[in-house]
């Protein structure tokens, strides 16, 4: 569990997109502080410290808003197009003794015994875990030993260790890691060659179909039209010679 | 073989504006790290499959390689010394809508070294400036 932060912040009166450029370009982090039944505060801290803590991993922090303190918990961050810079932050009003459902990274540890086999891969679909625990008891991050995982094995959100007042809420069926064998390239490049032609075209009548249909309808309306005995009537190409 | 849609609703397509930033598809999603383009640009199929059998060649049989961005945009051209007009000319290669930010590959499951020089060789082959990234912060 990391420590409070103490962050100084102060309240923005004037909010909107045009006014939170001015906050950022002057170095500031726009943000908004919200929960507890109370009205929405829209704050301001200061950019540099901030990310700096949010980057190490802090999650719980003691903002101190024109000089009173509140315990927040940052809910959600806001990138820019690059997913660099943080552009905006919302925190939580919380108690240091309310429940909360926070996400937590999983790290893999440990050389898995099946990584030993050419052509083996490990991977770790579910990266970070949903739990619900006390503000003061969130964990860093959960540590999963995977060395003795071996090929076509799978370690589960169920078989995760979690410390007391953890409860994961993360579907216990989930995987966390494990080891497949690669496919042989031949094998994709095959299949793609296979399915390599002109896409289908949803909806598009069939023009051999279409043809022979209205090649039909065509016949049948002349035979209806064409009264006996009266000559047939004169062909397009005739008609372009003139 | 360079990749292309199996069904589409219609064959040809209009050229639309390109050059807006990223919104989504922006971030590491499957893998561990990414090679995120820094420009926006039509990847066509060709280049996108010659990334891949560099980082595929690279890798051997080590990771996993995930492709982020599909060509499923259909690229018309007329032929040379064709005059104007006459209608929209046949589909010429299919290409993948990139923005600035669009992850373009990821890895999974190898070192990060490896990781970067698997991704610096896909660079290479790119048509547009990309940079490495790795995973965005957990909240």
């Amino acid at each position: 569990m990391k420590k409070t932060v103490n962050l100084a912040a102060t309240t923005r009166d004037r909010l909107g997109s045009r006014y939170s450029s001015r906050v950022r370009a002057s170095g500031g982090l726009p943000a908004v502080l919200y929960g507890h039944g109370e009205a929405p505060l829209a704050i301001t801290l200061d950019a540099k410290e901030a990310t700096r803590h949010i980057n190490s991993g802090g999650r719980v922090f003691s903002l101190a808003i024109n000089g009173a303190e509140q315990i927040a918990l940052l809910k959600d961050l806001q990138f820019d197009y690059l997913g660099d810079t943080i552009i905006h932050a919302d925190f939580a009003r919380v108690d240091l003794n309310e429940q909360v459902e926070v996400k937590v990274h999983v790290k893999l540890v440990g050389e898995a015994v099946g990584l030993k086999s050419a052509g083996a891969v490990l991977l770790h679909p579910a990266s970070e875990l949903t739990i619900k625990c006390r503000v003061t008891g969130i964990p860093e991050e959960f540590e999963v030993d995977i060395s003795n995982l071996e090929v076509d094995h799978s370690i589960h959100v169920r078989e995760i260790s979690v410390p007391e007042g953890v409860t994961i809420l993360t579907d216990p069926e989930a995987v966390v890691a494990t080891i497949h064998m690669k496919k042989e390239e031949a094998v994709a490049e095959a299949a793609a060659a296979e399915g390599a032609a002109e896409p289908e075209v949803i909806r598009e009548k069939k023009p051999d179909a279409e043809d022979a249909k209205a090649g039909d309808k065509k016949d049948a309306k002349g035979a209806k039209d064409a009264k006996p005995g009266a000559k047939p009537a004169a062909k397009p190409a005739e008609k372009g010679k003139k | 073989m360079p990749r292309l849609p199996k069904r589409v609703k219609f064959r040809k397509e209009m050229r639309r504006v390109r050059d807006r930033k990223a919104t989504k598809g922006n971030y590491v999603a499957f893998g561990d790290y990414g090679l995120q383009s820094m420009e926006g640009v039509w990847l066509t199929a060709r280049q996108l499959e010659a990334g891949r059998v560099a980082a595929q060649h690279f890798l051997k049989r080590e990771g996993q390689l995930y492709i982020r961005v599909f060509p499923d945009k259909p690229i018309s051209k007329k032929p040379l010394e064709t005059r104007m007009g006459k209608g929209k000319a046949e589909v010429e290669y299919w290409a993948a809508r990139v923005r600035p930010g669009t992850m373009l590959f990821e890895i999974g499951g190898v070192q990060p070294d490896l990781a970067r020089r698997a991704l610096l060789r896909v660079a290479m082959k790119m048509p547009v400036r990309c940079r490495f990234v790795g995973r965005r912060v957990t909240v």
